[in-house]
């Protein structure tokens, strides 16, 4: 298998932006990855793209979202393809090309995801992101995404002691981490209390609880390890790549405190990392909903399950901890497009592993390994990276 | 916006809606709902015999549904009040089943291990059609 490295990233800004359609906001993101390449990349070299997107199919380009945006900017004839799983879009746009790289079989891929979901009206937005759970059976009981992990929330309350206030934790920490960052949407505090009394959703969760709507895109350029440092010195290595699935509704799983399909995909990345989670020096995980990080914890191995809250009471997951983990904000105040959210963690490692947070005060020393986690939907499919820098 | 789910294809699952058939493997034993083409117990076995689940269970979690939380076709719901009650319930004969409670006084009666029983309500309205299922009361 051949190693796969990231030489270029960009990323839009994530948020509400009423003038930028999928394809102006693939563009930019395509940009800033170009110029982000240490010693210049000429873009006839790209081979593939593979790029994350949900609402092409339900909202406004119904097919052939990828050549499309390849199209518009000047790469009209490579293999293009669009990748669909819900919320890890992103993050199997990223494993294809991954995958892809280390076959052998492509040297230059681009990774990528957009969306554009503030142009949808709320009415709308509600029907399609509920549709990408178990459509039949949770969606008739009334539920959308936030009712699904509500019912996790709940459930893990009951089985390990966690309260509301550990959920506003992870909403306060994250809301914190974004203050710094420029790309982030919501760049201002909260307090506990205001989390914990925003208006309802669904019991446990207020709308503190819940990531946004964001318009946004994020590029990343994949390259054959051995290529790497000829297009800089300081490339980032995917150690180790992994993705699984799991049966998409929640009544159909064995627990629901638990995503299998995280558990899973992290064994695979970090058997081809050769690494364990004692290794990870800070991690991007996926905070679609509070609870949902909470799990991730124990899920990544960075603590037995059922003690996740305790990292949080302890600090050990915010800028400065042992752990940092969301130092974007995570989806959940950095913003959460869709298609975009897997491709925008790898460029928020890709950043910070190369000492390039650009806010000096969210720039987290002396990384070595950083782990990214993508989930889609409630936990149906889960990608999990390991980067490794590259000095 | 087209229907969110279509009539033909509700009226496939009637057997499920009306009655909570599920099916019994011929390998293993375990009842599988909703259907599966192969065992989600075994992962090995193709055949089943149909079963009647009894409808009776206990809460496994639950959550409550906020006007603003609630999916388009449910918003009516919603409106008329307020809030509603959603529940997995882990049925006698093993399922568990994502459903709406009802008959429930004040939400904080609501507990895990709660003793519920399926009954035949309402669900919602699509397409001109009023649709009918299984929801859940105090047993
Ligand atoms: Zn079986």
């Amino acid at each position: 298998m051949e190693g796969v490295a990231i030489i270029g990233a960009g990323q839009t800004r994530y948020g509400d932006f009423p003038e930028k359609g999928l394809k102006e906001l693939f563009a930019e993101a395509y940009f800033e990855m170009l110029a982000s390449v240490d010693r210049g990349f000429d873009p006839q070299l790209i081979q593939a793209a593979y790029i994350g997107c949900l609402s092409a199919g339900s909202g406004f380009q119904l097919g052939q979202l990828a050549p499309l945006l390849m199209g518009h900017v000047g790469l009209p004839h490579v293999y293009a393809v669009r990748v669909e799983n819900a919320c890890a879009s992103g993050g199997y746009a990223l494993y294809n090309a991954a995958c892809a790289i280390a076959s052998g079989k492509f040297n230059f891929v681009l990774a990528a995801g957009v969306e554009k979901m503030r142009d949808v009206s709320s009415t709308k937005g509600r029907y399609w992101l509920g549709i990408s759970g178990d459509t039949e059976y949770e969606r008739l009981a009334g539920l959308t995404f936030a009712g699904i992990y509500a019912l996790m929330a709940t459930r893990y309350m009951h089985e390990y002691g966690l309260k509301r206030e550990h959920l506003a934790m992870v909403a306060v920490k994250n809301h914190r981490h974004a203050v710094a960052n420029p790309k982030a949407q919501f760049r201002q505090e909260i307090t506990l209390e205001r989390a914990l009394s925003g208006p309802p959703v669904a019991y446990p969760f207020t709308v503190w609880d819940c990531s946004p709507t964001s318009d946004g895109a994020a590029v990343v350029l994949l390259c054959n390890a051995k290529l790497a440092k000829s297009f800089t010195d300081r490339p980032v290595y995917l150690a180790g790549f992994g993705a699984a699935s799991d049966y998409l509704a929640v009544h159909d799983r064995h627990t629901i405190t638990s995503l299998h399909a995280t558990r899973k995909a992290a064994a695979e990345a970090y058997k081809q990392a050769g690494i364990g989670p004692g290794d990870i020096d800070f991690a991007e995980v996926h905070d679609c909903f509070t609870i949902a990080e909470i799990m991730a914890y124990s899920d990544l191995g960075f603590c037995e399950e059922g003690q996740a809250h305790r990292l949080l009471e302890e600090g050990v997951t915010q800028l400065g901890g042992r752990r940092p983990v969301n130092v974007s904000g995570g989806l959940k105040a950095k913003g959460h497009p869709i298609g975009a959210t897997g491709c925008g963690m790898a460029y928020e490692i890709f950043r910070q592993l190369r000492g390039e947070a650009r806010e000096p005060s969210r720039q987290i020393p002396n990384a070595r390994f950083a782990l990214s986690h993508n989930v889609g939907g409630s936990g149906g499919t889960a990608a999990v990276f390991i980067y490794r820098r590259g000095d | 916006m087209g229907a969110h789910i279509s009539i033909p294809m509700y009226q496939r699952a009637i057997p499920q809606r009306y009655r909570l058939v599920g099916q019994k493997c011929v390998k293993c034993g375990k009842v599988n709902f909703p259907p599966k083409a192969v065992c989600k117990y075994c992962l090995s076995s193709a055949e089943f015999a149909p079963v009647k689940l009894s409808g009776r269970g206990t809460v496994y979690s639950y959550t409550v549904i906020a006007g603003g939380g609630a999916p388009p076709e449910f918003a009516e719901i919603a409106r008329c009040k307020g809030r509603y009650p959603v529940a997995l319930v882990q049925l006698e004969e093993g399922p568990v089943i994502i459903a709406q409670l009802v008959d429930v006084p004040e939400e904080e009666e609501i507990f895990i291990g709660m003793p519920v029983e399926a009954v035949f309500r309402k669900i919602y309205e699509e397409e001109g059609v009023i649709r009918y299922g299984i929801k859940f009361r105090p047993a």
